[in-house]
Parts: C-alpha cells; sequence; structure tokens
C-alpha cells in the first residue's frame, strides 16, 4: 500500500477540476484549464498545468491514455487522464485536512 | 487574412516544430501540440488568423522553453536528493545523457561572465558576419551570377585578332564568320550574336537613352528564358525590311509603361525609328549587362557577308553530350579553316571559347572575391585566436571548479564536452547576433556601387542574405567553435583533480605551458593583423593612384555630358557638326562657364576607339608588334578646356574645319614610340581604314585614359568638324560648382535636338569617381576589415596582458616590497608585450610579403607592394600592442605593494 502523497493547492484544483470532467469526452488539458480559469476566475499557465499533470501522474493521483487522433487536432491524439483511487485519496486526505483546519472558522469563512 | 471556412488553419510551422522539438517525451508532444492546435483553430475562428499565429508563438515559445528547460523531470526531485545526486550525475552518468542539463550548466557558466560572454559573442559576430557578406559577394558575383536554367550549357565565343587586346574581348566576331560557325558547327546547338545597342528613347516626354542589344532571332530559346508575356523574335522579324519589332525588359515595362498590360502591339520610337513591343521578359531578366530592350538584329546579305568588323558578341547552347573543351576543339579547327580560306581578313584571328558566368563575368571579380575571401577567413583566424585565448583564461580562473567536478568523480572527457558545450552556445549567439549585422552590412554595401557600374556587375540582384549565405555562415560558425574551443577543452581534460585547487591559494602565475600557448595566440593575432593591414593599405594606394594621381588633364569644375545621336536622322554629317555647334554655342554663352569642348569620348570613360596606325614612307609590316592607337576626335576647345597642353607645334583651330586639309595632333607617347628622335611635325599618317593621309600638326601632353590597366595610350587628335561621330561628349569647365550647370547644359542640349537624351550628366570628378568604384569598394572593405582585425588584436592583447598582470599581482606586490623600482615592474609585464608584438610582426611581415606579391599577380600590376607600406604597417602594429600591453603592466606596478600582497 503506497503512502497518500501530498498534494499541493493547484495540484488540488486540477483534481477536483478532472472529478467535474470524469466519464466525460472533456478530461483533457484544454477544458481543463478551461474550466479551472472559469472556476477560480483566475488565469492559469498552459505550462503549469502541464507540469501539475505530470507531477499527478507520477505521485499516482492519475491514470492517462491517449486518445484518437483527431483532424481539428492536426492529426494529434488527446491526452485524456482520470483520478485513480489513490487520488480520489489524496485529494480526500486534502479536503479533510482543510476542513479541520477551518471548523470552528464558520463565523468568518460563510460570511457573504 | 482570413482564410475561408475549407482552407485547414495552420499555425505557425516554425512554431510548432520548435515545440515539438521540446518536448522529448512522445505522448506529451503529440498531446500539447494537439491542444494548441486546436485552441489555435477557435482564436484565428475569433480574432483571425494573423493575431491567431501571433497568439499562437506567444503561447508555444514559454511553452517550449518550459519544457527544453527541462523544469518537468527535475522538480520531481526534492531539493535534498538532488544535492545527493550531483556525485552520482558526476560519476555515473554516460556522455551525451541529459543534453539539457549540460546545456543549463553552460549556460549559467556564461553568464557568471555577462561582460567576458558579450565580447565574445561580439567578437565571433563581426568576424562571422564579415565572411557572410563576403560569401554572399562571391556567391552573388562571381560563382553564381546567372541563375537560369542550365547556365552551366552556355558558353561565350570570341574571335579577335589578337593586336593591341591586353583584355579578353567578348565583342569580337565578324557577321560572316558567326553565320558560317551558325551554318557548320555540330558541337553547339543554339548560337546567338548579339551587338551593342543603346537605343535613344524619344518621341515622348522626357526622351532617355536605353540600354539594350540588337540579337539574332532565337536569341531567348538559347537562354532558355519565355517572355512573361507577347512573343519572342522569329525569323520574319530578322530579315532586313521587316518591321521593327522591340522586347522590353520587365523592369523598363514597369518605369516608363506603369505596367500596362496592352503594350504588346503598341510603337515606340526609338533611334528616331518606329518599333513595335512584341513581348516583355520576365523580372529580373536582364542579360546581358542590365539590357531594358532588346531588337533583332536584321543585316542585309552585305551586311552578314563581312568579316572584317568584328563587333558582335556571340553565345552558344552546348549540344547534348558535347562539353566546353570539345566545342573549343571543334570552334579552334573552323576558325584554322577560315584563316586558309580568308588570309586577307582571318588570318590572325584565334578563337576564345569560355563558359558563360566567366565570359560574361569581369576579370577583376576573381582576383577580388579571392583576396576578400582570404582576408575574410584571416579575420575569423583572428578572433578565433582572440576567443581562444579569452577562454583560456576563463580556464584558468575556473580550475578549482573543474578540479571540484574531478575529484567527485567527472571524467575528463566530460569537462572537454562541457566547454565544447558552452562553446557552441557563444557560436549560436555569435552567428543569431551575426546575423543581423551581416544583413544590415549587405544592405549597406548593396547601396555604395553608382548605378552606372550596377549595370556591368552580373548578379548584383543577388546580394542579398539568402539561405546559402545564412548556412555558410552557420558552418563556419560550428567550424570556429571547434577550433577556439578545442583548446581550452585539452587544457581543462589534461588537469589534475587535486593540485590546481590546493595550489590555488598559493597560484601566482598560470602552468608555463598555457604562458606560452596564449602568447603563441596572442602573436597569431599581430601576424594576420599585419598582413590585412598591407594588405589594405596597398589598395587603399592603388585606388590613390588611380583616383587621385595624376591624369595628365585637370579634372576640377568640368561638368561633362555623354551622348549618342541616333544614326537614322544624323546621317548627313552636317547635321552632326550642327548638333555640336549649337551645344557649344549655348554652353559657352553660360556666364558661369569659361570654356567649352567636345570630343568622341572623355578620358576615364573606356570608350576610345582603337585603330591601326600608318606612317607615310613605311612599308607596313604584319610582324611588328601591334600599331594600335586611340583615334580622338575632338573641337578645338576641347584641349583647352581639359587643359592637356600641347608641347610642341599648334593646337586644333576653328580653321580645321570641313574643307581644310586634314590634320591632326598626336600625344607626346606616339611621337616617342613612332617617331623616336624625330620630329613628327610635318609627317603624315593614315589611321585605321581611312585612306586620307592626315598631317601632324602638333604634340599634346600624355592622359591616362584608363586607369585599370595603368597604361598611357598613345593618341592621334583629330578635329571633330572634319570626322564627325554619333559619340558625342561635352566638357564645360565652370567657375564654380560644376553640378549647378546641370539644368542649363539639359537645355543647351534641347535647344539643339529635343528628342536628344544624355546619357551621363556629370561632373568629371563623378565620372572618375564611379570609374574607380569598383576598387573603391573593395578598398572600403578590405579596410574596413583591417580595422576590425586591428581593434581585434588590439583587444587581445589587452586583454592577455590585463589578465597576466593581474595573476602576478602577488609576484609584482613582493618585487616592489623587496626593493623592485616601479619601473623595473612595469618592464617585467611590458617586455613580455613587446616580445609576442615583435615575434608576431616578424612573422606578420613575412606573410604580408607574400600577399603582396599575390595580390600584384592577382590584380593585373595594379598593386605595386612597397617594403615601405610593409615597415610602417608593422611598426604600427609592434607600437600600438605594445601600448596595448603597456598600460596593463602600468596599472599592476602603480598598486600598493602591501595592498597586492594581502590580494588573493
Amino acid at each position: 500500500m503506497k503512502p497518500t502523497p501530498y498534494v499541493g493547492e493547484f495540484e488540488y484544483a486540477v483534481l477536483l477540476a478532472l472529478l467535474h470532467l470524469e466519464g466525460t469526452e472533456e478530461a483533457y488539458a484544454v477544458p481543463v484549464r478551461a474550466l479551472l480559469e472559469q472556476r477560480t476566475g483566475r488565469p492559469v499557465a498552459r505550462g503549469a498545468l502541464y507540469t501539475a499533470l505530470e507531477r499527478l501522474e507520477t505521485k499516482g493521483c492519475l491514470r492517462s491514455r491517449m486518445g484518437d487522433p483527431t483532424a481539428e487536432r492536426g492529426g494529434k491524439a488527446k491526452r485524456y487522464f482520470s483520478v485513480t483511487p489513490l487520488g480520489v485519496k489524496a485529494l480526500k486526505a486534502m479536503h479533510a485536512s482543510l476542513a479541520n483546519l477551518s471548523r470552528g472558522l464558520e463565523a468568518v469563512l460563510e460570511q457573504p | 487574412m482570413t482564410p475561408s471556412p475549407s482552407t485547414p488553419v495552420i499555425p505557425p510551422d516554425w512554431a510548432e516544430r520548435l515545440l515539438r522539438a521540446a518536448v522529448r517525451d512522445a505522448d506529451w508532444r503529440d498531446a500539447v501540440s494537439g491542444d494548441l492546435r486546436e485552441e489555435f483553430a477557435a482564436v484565428a475562428s475569433r480574432a483571425g488568423y494573423t493575431a491567431a499565429r501571433r497568439w499562437y508563438w506567444r503561447q508555444a515559445l514559454p511553452l517550449a522553453a518550459r519544457f527544453a528547460a527541462g523544469r518537468l523531470v527535475p522538480a520531481l526531485t526534492p531539493p535534498r536528493r538532488r544535492r545527493l545526486a550531483v556525485a552520482d550525475i558526476e560519476r555515473t552518468s554516460r556522455l551525451g545523457s541529459g543534453w539539457t542539463r549540460e546545456l543549463r550548466h553552460a549556460w549559467r557558466a556564461l553568464w557568471q561572465r555577462p561582460a567576458l560572454s558579450a565580447v565574445i559573442v561580439g567578437t565571433l559576430a563581426v568576424a562571422l558576419a564579415a565572411n557572410a557578406v563576403i560569401f554572399n559577394l562571391a556567391d552573388a558575383l562571381y560563382l553564381r551570377p546567372f541563375r537560369f536554367a542550365e547556365v552551366d550549357r552556355l558558353i561565350v565565343v570570341a574571335s579577335d585578332t589578337g593586336a593591341g587586346k591586353p583584355y579578353f574581348d567578348r565583342e569580337s566576331v565578324a557577321a560572316a564568320d558567326f553565320r558560317d560557325w551558325r551554318r557548320t558547327l555540330t558541337t553547339v546547338s543554339h548560337l546567338a550574336a548579339l551587338e551593342w545597342w543603346d537605343p535613344n528613347f524619344s518621341g515622348v516626354e522626357r526622351p532617355e537613352s536605353l540600354h539594350g542589344f540588337l540579337v539574332t532571332p532565337g536569341y531567348f530559346e538559347l537562354l532558355g528564358v519565355q517572355p512573361l508575356f507577347g512573343r519572342t523574335f522569329t525569323d520574319d522579324d530578322g530579315r532586313p525590311h521587316a518591321t521593327r519589332t522591340v522586347i522590353l525588359s520587365h523592369a523598363l515595362w514597369l518605369r516608363r509603361f506603369n505596367a500596362d498590360p496592352g503594350i504588346v502591339g503598341t510603337t515606340l520610337r526609338l533611334d528616331g525609328t518606329p518599333h513595335e513591343v512584341v513581348g516583355v521578359m520576365p523580372p529580373r531578366f536582364v542579360v546581358p549587362y542590365g539590357s531594358d530592350v532588346w531588337a533583332p538584329i536584321a543585316y542585309d546579305d552585305a551586311a552578314w557577308a563581312d568579316r572584317k568588323r568584328d563587333y558582335l558578341l556571340t553565345f552558344g547552347r552546348l549540344a547534348d553530350g558535347q562539353t566546353l573543351e570539345s566545342a573549343r576543339a571543334e570552334l579552334e579547327a573552323v576558325v584554322a579553316r577560315q584563316a586558309v580560306e580568308f588570309p586577307e581578313t582571318n588570318r590572325n584571328r584565334q578563337v576564345t571559347v569560355v563558359s558563360f558566368s566567366r565570359g560574361l563575368g569581369d576579370d577583376a571579380v576573381g582576383p577580388f572575391v579571392a583576396i576578400w575571401q582570404a582576408a575574410a577567413v584571416l579575420l575569423l583566424l583572428i578572433a578565433c585566436a582572440n576567443v581562444a585565448n579569452l577562454l583560456l583564461a576563463r580556464g584558468t580562473e575556473r580550475q578549482p571548479e573543474f578540479a571540484i567536478r574531478l575529484a567527485l568523480g567527472a571524467s575528463r572527457l566530460r569537462l572537454a564536452l562541457q566547454l565544447l558545450i558552452e562553446g557552441v552556445c557563444l557560436a549560436v549567439l555569435g552567428v543569431a547576433v551575426g546575423t543581423g549585422l551581416a544583413s544590415a552590412a549587405i544592405t549597406l554595401s548593396r547601396g555604395f556601387l553608382p548605378e552606372t557600374v550596377v549595370r556591368f556587375v552580373p548578379g548584383y540582384e543577388y546580394l542579398k542574405l539568402d539561405l546559402a549565405t545564412f548556412a555558410a555562415m552557420a558552418a563556419l560558425g560550428a567550424l570556429a567553435t571547434i577550433v577556439f574551443s578545442l583548446v581550452p577543452a585539452v587544457q581543462a581534460a589534461r588537469g589534475g583533480p587535486t593540485a590546481p585547487a590546493m595550489s590555488q591559494a598559493r597560484a601566482s602565475t598560470a602552468p608555463p605551458g598555457r604562458q606560452w600557448l596564449r602568447s603563441l595566440l596572442a602573436g597569431a593575432q599581430v601576424a594576420l593583423t599585419i598582413a590585412l593591414v598591407v594588405a589594405a593599405a596597398l589598395i587603399v594606394g592603388a585606388l590613390n593612384r588611380a583616383a587621385y594621381g595624376a591624369t595628365g588633364f585637370d579634372r576640377r569644375n568640368l561638368i561633362t555630358a555623354q551622348l549618342t545621336l541616333p544614326e537614322a536622322p544624323y546621317k548627313d554629317l552636317d547635321r552632326r557638326r550642327q548638333f555640336t555647334a549649337v551645344v557649344l554655342d549655348r554652353l559657352r554663352a553660360l556666364p558661369s562657364v569659361t570654356e567649352a569642348g567636345a570630343a568622341t569620348v572623355l578620358p576615364y570613360t573606356n570608350l576610345a576607339a582603337s585603330r591601326t596606325l600608318f606612317v607615310e614612307g613605311r612599308p607596313i609590316d604584319d610582324t611588328a608588334p601591334a600599331r594600335t592607337v586611340d583615334l580622338q576626335r575632338a573641337s578645338p576647345d576641347y584641349l583647352e578646356t581639359l587643359r592637356i597642353p600641347v608641347l610642341r607645334g599648334r593646337g586644333l583651330t576653328a580653321g580645321d574645319g570641313a574643307g581644310a586639309p586634314p590634320v591632326a595632333l598626336v600625344s607626346q607617347r606616339l611621337a616617342d614610340q613612332y617617331f623616336p628622335g624625330d620630329d613628327p611635325i610635318g609627317r603624315r599618317i593614315r589611321v585605321g581604314d581611312d585612306a586620307t593621309w592626315i598631317t601632324i600638326v602638333g604634340v599634346t601632353g600624355d592622359i591616362v585614359q584608363d586607369w585599370f590597366l595603368g597604361r598611357i595610350n598613345p593618341t592621334v587628335y583629330r578635329p571633330l568638324e572634319q570626322d564627325p561621330t554619333l559619340r558625342v561628349m561635352f566638357a564645360a569647365r565652370t567657375t564654380g560648382d560644376p553640378l549647378q550647370l546641370a539644368a542649363d547644359v539639359q537645355r543647351a542640349v534641347v535647344a539643339a535636338d529635343p528628342d536628344q537624351p544624355i546619357e551621363v550628366l556629370a561632373s568629371m570628378d563623378e565620372v572618375v569617381r564611379n570609374k574607380v568604384a569598383g576598387i573603391n569598394y573593395f578598398a572600403q572593405a578590405l579596410t574596413l576589415m583591417s580595422g576590425i582585425a586591428l581593434v581585434l588584436a588590439l583587444t587581445g592583447m589587452y586583454s592577455l596582458m590585463a589578465y597576466l598582470a593581474s595573476r602576478r599581482t602577488r609576484e609584482i606586490g613582493v618585487r616592489v616590497a623587496l626593493g623592485a623600482t616601479r619601473r623595473q615592474v612595469t618592464w617585467l609585464t611590458a617586455s613580455r608585450a613587446g616580445r609576442i608584438a615583435l615575434g608576431g610582426a616578424a612573422a606578420g611581415v613575412a606573410l604580408a610579403v607574400a600577399l603582396g606579391q599575390v595580390m600584384q599577380s592577382a590584380l593585373f600590376g595594379l598593386i605595386t607592394p612597397s617594403a615601405l607600406t610593409i615597415a610602417a604597417s608593422a611598426l604600427t602594429l609592434v607600437v600600438v600592442t605594445v601600448a596595448a600591453g603597456y598600460l596593463p603592466a602600468r596599472r599592476a606596478a602603480a598598486q600598493d605593494p602591501w595592498q597586492a600582497l594581502r590580494t588573493e
């Protein structure tokens, strides 16, 4: 059993975005970036996203497969990602630690 | 620019290639470039194609940089482990594995000393740019001046009688000989003849003298060139009484007819005769000699039977399977047969068959380009020596680093490789900067040659930074890298792992072997620079003699106009006389003109007519050396106007008119040559085919007609009135700036004939300057290169001495503390500079003497190497290099000894 890896803030966001898109034909870099920018309202550097994806895969949080080449991509395949059980675990751990940290601060955090 | 929906939207090719090259993992490569493409299509449909391409570059560059920097992989290694891994890497990694890491190392090493790196890159860039410019010149003007299909199958045939022609006379084939050849030759599939034809284009608001050629039909087919539109000449166009037809160059069609698509079928007045336009040639086709117009040769049978007048330029295309040699052999046989068949005209005729590029090129270009190329290579060598020296110094500085890496287990080969990679980085930067410099230099150099000269420079239109030039520069850059980084690399690989590191603290000087190598490199720079400076000085000397030397006439304050009257309207000799008289009267009437004269040719126009001289009472001896003289026709005031002195007898006067007895003046050189120890005045001569006996009435001073051959031609001056020619040149001496009279001269010509254009309207100074423009260009380029070499050699010497002085700071401190005087300490370092400079100068003088001899033989005796020039150049260089070495020595000696001793 591998130890649960630690994921950083940006990696946490990428994992969440991938969970949203999982099972659709959208689980690759372009929609992920669009979703991140749309939901967080911040620009996401292309290179940073690729770095995070690669790093998460190395940590075992993500699995990737190559799709079929399409004409609109100049005959290039998409790289689809899916979150592994280990990735879900890491996500839960991060989520739990954040939840633990924010317990008792509801008054501050949930004010409009 | 928005593509229609059907066209695929393609991102910038180079950006995509760059990106794909940067991403090493194949899956990532597809994913990343595919993602970008997908978004590119979206951006293109939203913001337009052009904006999308810019967007693509903006996205691709940082991505490529990110991947290339390999941040993806090492970022995975936690910092603590990475540090531990360094030793591991040094010990175990194979050569060439992890190129990005090597590159990063190299990059960091270069950035540690930005000033040094900048000097190196700048040195390389300048040397490489000089080489690129010269390569481009050589390629465009010498190697490939003509770029149409199968140009290597084309030949130029010349056939002169060998009499008094010191140069290759291309226009030397007689019409009847040409016709025989065309009938009989089997090694040549096409043969075309051309005749100079610079017609006056009139019947328009702005008459103009055009450049062109009369050609035999089939000329364009021989060259394999199709007209842009219209047709080429047919055999019917070449019949004697056919409608005159003409084909225009693309440039003329643009310039004078605003690219009128309906030009074919219209009629132009050329030399007073209507010519029907039948075609326009494609852009940039101006063969030969910047032609604007081509018209068919339409000789009658009598003209085609002429074997005497030889003025045709002849091109041929080799038949399939034939070579230049086989064509030459056949032509030699045919010409030998003709010599027997027609002894009267063809007895002395010889044939020359050369390739098209050689035949039409300027003979001088080859040697010029060769000398340039040699100079550029010398410059590159100097730069390499300079860079190698700087890198050696830097290598000494980095010895602790190398020692530590060796101690950690790195192989020597790895260290050497590291230095080579650094060299490659420097070279890549050097090539990049050099490309910009070269492009600017080529653009500048294009503007340097005057319009009148450009016409005679085949290949001029190819002077630009093209792919071949860039490739040559990159190749030279690679070569230079190997040359300059090999020495430091070998040095680095030789050092021991511990000794330098240990001794670093105490080291006062570099190991002796290395110092010796550095001195050698600095000395070589001095030697090569002397050779370059001498070459430049010799050329500049020749240029000054040619441009500003004694010419035998006064070229200041002269306005000149060169023109050619068209033959048809000026058949009548009286019309020619009248034209000249009207123009001269008008010129003399101008208030600032003191004298005005006319002649067939002016000095420095290279258009003098050569004729055979017959002296009365002397037998005609065909075996005697050529009796060729220049025949000049001049108005009475001409000699006075140019300040050509009359040494004996009288000058030409108004009394030597059409009806007066035929007279002539001869130049001093002619008098010495043909009447040695004898008074030529009163003797009678005959010139050329003219049967008239002419009485010599005076002797004039000599003038230099032609700087390039450095010859003073024996000249006969006949009154223009007695033999009026179609070519007339006017000269007027003015009290002020001659160019202010340009408009008045124009008006004077218009008053005589409103249809008559002026070919060249310039001051005599300009005429001379244009004549020497070629050598001037050459001299300037060489001077610039030797200047750069000088600066490089000086920086080389200075940096070497500064470096040595800084390494010896401690030693100097000890010496001063022990009682050495400043002077002694300065001498310690400066004497070394002196020894290097003297050694370099000795080698440089030897090199310069050899170079001077090569230049003398290559440049037709134009160059006279003088011991004075060589000695002066060598002395100057020794003095300045010693000065460059003295400055750091003095600075080192001036410091406080205690300070110096504490310095580490």
